[in-house]
This record gives structure tokens, C-alpha cells and sequence, in this order.
């Protein structure tokens, strides 16, 4: 007990003082970061570190968007969120899920948790990218920010059976009318943006901007607001410099934490209950395989026949000619070609990246003139990658809708004559 | 009818479509705001009613309870105005050593050391304003002469009272914010009315240094914290992250790495996104007529690579759906599919441009962009609803097998 006051750990060999400078660090970098004394009681398991802990995962955990929401949670709530939100990514240990619900034991465990999620990903600098405060008039190039939101949260109708196609339709026709209006919306914003660029010309300090930007004119316009903006910024300042100072010891942390396992008891290899599930969703899970894997075959069988055409249209053409020197080692240099397109293309699906798409949110900058500015998005680039998603996504629909009239079909049975039309889609 | 459960899922995903889209509409308005607001006349920082530019209004303003004035006010209001009477008097003598000699007489405590708020003091003190019509006109000649008087960068204005005509002096008070050019502003501002509009005088605003020494720190740590993230995958922090890992896993007792739910729905994602991109491929290679027998072996090459790929991802496929046969979910909201852009490994912010020409060429583009988020939402209903359907007979085909 009176090492309480005493880091004692072996492995700080830097120091015993660049330890708690880490975690210090380490804590600045994350909202919500707990004091540096939580982690140490951590490690010796002590209760009364725990809820701060619990507290820390939930919010790094939770969704962005659900900040405000989630804030007034109960602990139970988070115990359970942030229990499920672990399992769901795969965390390996199985005492996680039989701590106690009300959030009272388990730190050291909790612990744990938090560097398994660190070790996994570079965590602090991505909450930090997330609450970055925006200075530019920002425009996402991609939809992935609208894909990664959270989906229908509670269903707002639980309808009990089955549900009238004509709710559907409305709702549709609901959505349809709300795409218009936002459409509309959209054009005003952004002939108000283009003005408010062009009356601010030649009035910011970086020259490659060149002009304001709404957040920067009406920081000018309201001062107050402006004092609010800067301390927001300031604040995320000290977050990066903290997470700076976080990469640049961390080792330490690492070498601690593996002292920290070491503490624990081995995890007896229980028989784990099986997480349930619910039926509809491993339907859903199913499905899903199950159409990816159809779709790849109609894909195979494709490929299939029009290389078989090509092949035999080739050997039936060459078979005439000889065989010389300089055509095997054109036919190698070929070879080779053509190896390294499919494998760049590999490479694009497998590290989750589209063949150079733009991503993520640039910030708008209007410059007439027409020089070649390499390094820079130009609007037209984008509208071009744009309408060739929009072509293919048409077509995607298409197909889509035709195999979902297919399945109907098989759906309704063994009634030949009964042809399913789906709600008109605009 | 729809079968039932396939529906509530339905009704489920409209219902968030719905609220995604009020969501987006919500932010839209709110910058529609913001942008209106701007680019109309900007009212002083004392967010008191909109900035009269003429005289005469000013007399409907006076009973505005922010600047109720108190007796001291009253009183020094009644000496300011005996100063200005005999500023009147001396208009013809501009000189600014003689205006600079008034202000610190008239300085005080609570009250405006500037001359230039004489515009608005006729109007604060109700007993005054039956002199405001007499002193409406000598008061815009004050302004003329008192404009060199305003290069002082700093005055004291009353919080209350700040009722500056001139709405480009008002933001000289606060610390911070200015204008580039005082003068060249001021000097303009005689002749036109005393509003500031964004149109007329955008291009004299200046930021503030305090606000761009912190955006220069802030892009500055940023591109510290990108470049950062490479070095770490050969050195030994890199090295301990993965034993740390390897660790908690084998303390678990579970047996080797298991997909996680996520991960197996990633790795669908992905083999999806291999099958359009293949496809797109092999479009590509089919509609593009050969010249010679050198484009016509390369076209045959690269299909029989898409097809060699193609059993490979199928077989890939095949071996996630031995290994779950079914796929437990997270309790709670069904997830999306994982976006076709790259993940969280990437940049995480850095500041990226995007440079436009015109006011058409932005409107195509962010159309363009909402009718892409659109049609993607319709795909994905369209999945929904196969994905029910295919999985029900699946699991029918194998109950009833």
C-alpha cells in the first residue's frame, strides 16, 4: 500500500518520471481523458478507477453524432454500449463481458480494452480528425462521411405484420420530395458561397487561398463568435501537441502494459457462450455473402465465355504465322504488363481504396484562372469522377431491381402467371 | 403485401433514409443562415436592432433598453454635446491636433473617447432628442473631420451603448479583428452610408493575428502528426503494439485470430467492390477495339487475369462462408456497407483543395454529389430487400433439407 505513491515499474527505463509524462500526454489527446492516477490504480485493480474508464471507452466508442445524446447516459447504459461496441470488433478476451453492469469493477480489464484499441489503430489522432474544427467551407468529394453515419437508429413504426405496400410507396415518395428540397437548398448555399468568395478576394494571409471563408467571415462579422472559434481551435492545438508528445514515448506505455498483462490471472478457456443472434440479421449476413458470391459467378462465367471467343479468335490467327524470337519476348513484356495492371488494381480493392478516387472533405477555393496546378482538386476532375459513379450506380439499380423482381417471383411461389411490379423509382 | 418481417426492415431503413436526409437539410439551413446573414449589412457586434443609415431613424431607436443611459452618462452626454456644438463652430479648422485636444477632455470612464461616436449620442439621451434634427446635420460634418481622428486602433467603446453608424469602427474596438486600411476605409465611408457590406468592402477585411497564428500552428501540427505515422511502422513502438496484440490474444485462451463480425462484412464489402471494379474491367477490355495483334494478346491477357481473379475472390468467398455460417451481429442498428473510399489507416486530415471557377461549376458538382448520395441510397434499399429475401430462402432451403 505504500507504493502507492511510487510508480514502480522496471520497465520505464527512461525514467521514472516519463511515464506518467506519457500518460499525461495520452490523456490530453482523447476527450474525456482521465488523470493519469486513474491509470496507475488501474493496473492494481482498483475499483474506484473503474467508471472513469468505463466512461472513456463509451465515448471513444460511440458514434460521433451521438455526442449530445449520449452524454446523459446512464453508467449501465455505457457498460452495456461500450461491452457490445468491443465484441463487435472483435476483442478477444471474454472477462470484458462478465464485468459487472453497473460499472463498479474491472478496471484493470477496462484498461486493457483502451490499449487493445490503441494498439489497433492510431485512435487519438483520429478523434481528433473528427472533432477538427473547420475553418474552410468544406465539400466532402465522396460520400463516405454520409455512409459511415449511424443507420435507422429505433424503428420508428414497428409495424405488427405485415406492412401495406402503400406506406412503403409513401415513404418513398416522403424521401423523394426531401431529395428535391435539399437539392434546392443546396444550389442557394452555394451560389451564397460563391459571392461571399468573390467579395473576399484578395484578403487572406495564405496566398493560396486567396479569399475568406464563411467560418472566417463571419468570425469577422461576430467577433464573439470569433473568440469561441479561436479557443476551439487552440483547444484542438493542445490536443495535437499532446498526441505529438504521445507518439513520441509511447514506447514506454507499450513496455508498461505488457507488465500490466502480465498481472492478470490466464483466462480459464471456459466454454464461451455463443453472443445470440438474431434471426434476422444472420439472415441478413447470409444474404449478403450469398449475393456477393452470385454475383461473382455471373461475373466468372462471363469472363469465361468472352475469353474463350478471344482465345480461339487468337490461336486461330496466330496458329497461322511462326514463332519467332522477338515474338516471345514481346509476348513477355506483355505478360508483364498486364501482371502489374491486375496487380495494382488487387491492390486498389484490397487496401479498401477505390482506383484513385478523391476522398474525404477538401475545402473550396475559387480560382478563375486556368493554370495547372498539379497538386490541387480541380471541380472539374470531380464532376467527371462523379458522373461516371452516377452512370454506374444506374446501372447498379437496374440490375439490382431486375434480380429483386426475380426474387419476388420465387418468393410468391408456384404461381406462374403472377408478375411482381415494384414501386416506380424515379 | 410485403412479408412481414422483410417490410419492417423496409419501413425501418425509410424511416432512416428519412431522418438522414432532415438531418442534412437541418446543416443546409443553418449555413443558408449563416451565408445570408454575411452577405447582407452587417449589424454592430452590440447586437442591438439593425443599423439605421438614416438620420431620422435613429429617433424610433431611443428607447432600445440596452442603452439606457444612466445619470453620469447623462451628464457627460450633456458635456459632449457642448464640445460638439463648438466643434461645429469650428469645422473650418480641421487640423487634428485640435480634434485630438478635444478627445482626451471628453474622456471618462464609461464613455466613448471617440469622436466619431458623436453620430450616435444625439439619439442616446431622450431629453436630447429634440436637438437631434439640429444636430443630425453638423454631426455628419464632424464625421469628415473626425475621420483622420479614428486611426487610434484602440478605443474604448461602451459594451451598452455601441450604436457606431459606422459599422467598420465598431470592429476596431474589439481586440483583434481590423481592417487593413483604416483610413482608406473611413475616408470612403462619408460618402457612402455608414453600413458595412460585404459586397462593397470584402476585400479590405483582415483576419486577426492571434487567429492566424493559431490556424498556422494548427495546419503545422497537423502535417507533424501525418508524417508521424509512417515512421511508426518500422520502429520498435510498432514492434511492441503487435506483441501487445499477439499477447491479449493468446491470454484469452481462444483459439488463432477470429473474423469479427466486422471484419467478415468488411471482407464482403471489399470482394463486392472487387466484383464492380472487375466488371468495369472487363467492359473496358471488351468495348475497346484492337489495332494489332499486340492490343488484341493484351486484351486476351488481362481477361483471362480478371478471370483468374474473379475464381479467386469466389474462393475467398466460399472460405468466409464455411467459416461463419451465420455471422452474429452486434446488437442494435444494422451497419452499412464499408465505404469504397480508403478507411481510417489513411491522412486523417489534411488540408486538401478543391478549386472551382464559377458559380455554375460549383452548383454541378454538389448536385452531382447529392444525386450520387441519392442513387447510393437507393441501391442500398434495393439490397435490403434482396438480401431478406435470399437469406429467407436460404434458410427455408436448409430448415426444410
Amino acid at each position: 500500500m505504500g507504493r502507492r505513491r511510487r510508480l514502480v515499474d522496471p520497465a520505464a527505463e527512461a525514467g521514472a518520471g516519463a511515464l506518467p509524462k506519457v500518460i499525461a500526454a495520452l490523456s490530453r489527446s482523447l476527450p474525456a481523458g482521465p488523470s493519469p492516477e486513474i491509470f496507475r490504480r488501474a493496473k492494481f485493480d482498483r475499483p474506484e478507477a473503474a467508471p472513469a474508464l468505463w466512461q472513456l471507452l463509451f465515448r471513444l466508442l460511440s458514434p460521433r453524432s451521438a455526442d449530445g445524446a449520449s452524454a446523459s447516459l446512464a453508467l449501465e447504459a455505457q457498460v452495456c454500449l461500450v461491452k457490445s461496441a468491443l465484441r463487435s470488433q472483435g476483442y478477444p478476451r471474454l472477462v470484458l463481458a462478465q464485468l459487472p453492469e453497473d460499472g463498479s469493477r474491472g478496471s484493470r480489464e477496462l484498461l486493457l480494452a483502451l490499449s487493445w484499441l490503441l494498439a489497433r489503430g492510431p485512435l487519438p489522432e483520429q478523434l481528433l480528425a473528427q472533432a477538427h474544427v473547420q475553418l474552410g467551407d468544406e465539400i466532402p468529394v465522396c460520400e463516405c462521411e454520409a455512409l459511415a453515419s449511424p443507420g435507422p437508429r429505433v424503428p420508428h413504426v414497428e409495424a405488427e405484420g405485415p406492412v401495406d405496400i402503400r406506406c412503403v410507396q409513401w415513404l418513398m415518395g416522403r424521401l423523394r420530395f426531401r431529395w428535391r428540397c435539399l437539392i434546392a437548398s443546396q444550389q442557394e448555399q452555394c451560389t451564397l458561397l460563391s459571392k461571399i468568395h468573390l467579395y473576399t478576394r484578395g484578403c487572406h494571409s495564405d496566398q493560396r487561398l486567396g479569399h475568406l471563408s464563411v467560418a472566417e467571415t463571419e468570425m469577422l462579422r461576430d467577433p464573439e463568435g470569433g473568440q469561441q472559434l479561436l479557443r476551439r481551435l487552440e483547444r484542438e492545438n493542445t490536443g495535437l501537441e499532446a498526441a505529438l508528445e504521445w507518439r513520441r514515448g509511447e514506447l514506454v506505455f507499450w513496455r508498461w502494459m505488457d507488465t500490466v498483462l502480465g498481472a492478470c490471472p490466464p483466462e480459464a478457456p471456459a466454454a464461451a457462450t455463443q453472443p445470440t443472434f438474431l434471426p434476422r440479421i444472420a439472415e441478413r449476413g447470409l444474404g449478403r455473402l450469398e449475393l456477393a458470391a452470385r454475383e461473382l459467378r455471373a461475373l466468372q462465367e462471363e469472363l469465361c465465355e468472352a475469353t474463350g471467343r478471344r482465345r480461339a479468335a487468337w490461336e486461330a490467327r496466330v496458329g497461322g504465322q511462326g514463332r519467332g524470337p522477338q515474338w516471345s519476348s514481346a509476348r513477355q513484356a506483355l505478360q508483364k504488363a498486364v501482371e502489374q495492371e491486375l496487380a495494382a488494381l488487387r491492390w486498389a480493392w484490397e487496401q479498401d481504396r477505390g482506383p484513385a478516387r478523391p476522398h474525404g472533405p477538401h475545402r473550396l477555393v475559387r480560382c478563375e484562372d486556368e493554370a495547372p496546378g498539379g497538386q490541387h482538386l480541380r471541380a472539374a476532375e470531380v464532376i467527371q469522377a462523379l458522373r461516371s459513379q452516377e452512370a454506374c450506380l444506374e446501372a447498379a439499380l437496374r440490375r439490382l431491381q431486375g434480380q429483386c423482381r426475380q426474387e419476388l417471383a420465387r418468393l410468391a411461389g408456384a404461381l406462374p402467371g403472377l408478375i411482381w411490379i415494384l414501386p416506380p423509382r424515379c | 403485401m410485403l412479408p412481414a418481417d422483410c417490410s419492417r426492415r423496409l419501413v425501418a431503413e425509410l424511416q432512416g433514409a428519412l431522418d438522414a436526409c432532415a438531418e442534412r437539410q437541418l446543416q443546409l439551413e443553418q449555413s443558408l443562415r449563416v451565408s445570408r446573414r454575411l452577405l447582407r449589412t452587417w449589424e454592430p457586434a452590440g447586437t442591438l436592432a439593425p443599423e439605421a443609415r438614416l438620420e431620422p431613424e435613429t429617433k424610433e431607436e431611443d428607447h432600445s433598453p440596452a442603452c439606457t443611459p444612466g445619470p453620469q452618462d447623462l451628464k457627460e452626454l450633456e458635456l459632449l454635446t457642448q464640445a460638439l456644438k463648438k466643434a461645429v463652430l469650428a469645422r473650418k479648422v480641421t487640423s487634428k491636433a485640435g480634434e485630438r485636444a478635444k478627445a482626451p477632455s471628453l474622456k471618462s470612464g464609461s464613455f466613448a473617447t471617440s469622436p466619431g461616436m458623436t453620430a450616435s449620442t444625439p439619439s442616446w439621451a431622450p431629453g436630447q432628442a429634440g436637438s437631434c434634427a439640429s444636430e443630425a446635420k453638423p454631426t455628419r460634418g464632424i464625421r469628415q473631420t473626425t475621420v483622420p481622428a479614428k486611426g487610434h486602433p484602440e478605443r474604448r467603446l461602451p459594451s451598452a451603448g455601441n450604436r457606431a453608424r459606422v459599422g467598420v469602427g465598431a470592429r476596431a474596438t474589439r481586440p483583434g479583428p481590423g481592417l487593413r486600411d483604416q483610413h482608406v476605409a473611413l475616408s470612403a465611408a462619408p460618402e457612402a452610408p455608414e453600413s458595412f457590406t460585404l459586397k462593397e468592402k470584402g476585400s479590405l477585411l483582415q483576419l486577426p493575428t492571434a487567429f492566424r497564428k493559431a490556424a498556422s500552428q494548427n495546419s503545422r501540427l497537423w502535417a507533424q502528426l501525418t508524417s508521424a505515422q509512417p515512421r511508426d511502422s518500422t520502429n520498435a513502438t510498432a514492434a511492441a503494439k503487435t506483441y501487445f496484440l499477439q499477447q491479449m490474444q493468446t491470454a484469452s485462451g481462444r483459439p488463432g485470430p477470429v473474423l469479427s463480425a466486422a471484419e467478415v462484412e468488411a471482407e464482403v464489402g471489399r470482394l463486392q467492390e472487387a466484383c464492380s471494379l472487375l466488371r468495369l474491367h472487363m467492359k473496358e477490355e471488351l468495348s475497346a477495339a484492337p489495332t494489332d495483334w499486340t492490343q488484341e494478346y493484351r486484351c486476351l491477357l488481362t481477361l483471362e487475369g480478371l478471370q483468374a481473379i474473379a475464381g479467386q475472390c469466389l474462393h475467398r468467398l466460399q472460405e468466409l462462408h464455411a467459416e461463419q455460417p451465420v455471422a452474429p451481429c452486434p446488437v442494435g442498428r444494422p451497419s452499412r456497407a464499408p465505404p469504397p473510399c480508403g478507411g481510417g489507416a489513411g491522412p486523417f486530415w489534411s488540408p486538401q483543395l478543391l478549386l472551382y471557377s464559377s458559380t455554375q461549376e460549383l452548383q454541378t458538382l454538389a448536385a452531382l454529389r447529392l444525386r450520387v448520395a441519392m442513387l447510393d441510397q437507393q441501391v442500398h434499399l434495393e439490397k435490403v430487400l434482396l438480401e431478406q429475401e435470399v437469406g429467407r430462402l436460404l434458410l427455408n432451403g436448409r430448415t426444410a433439407g
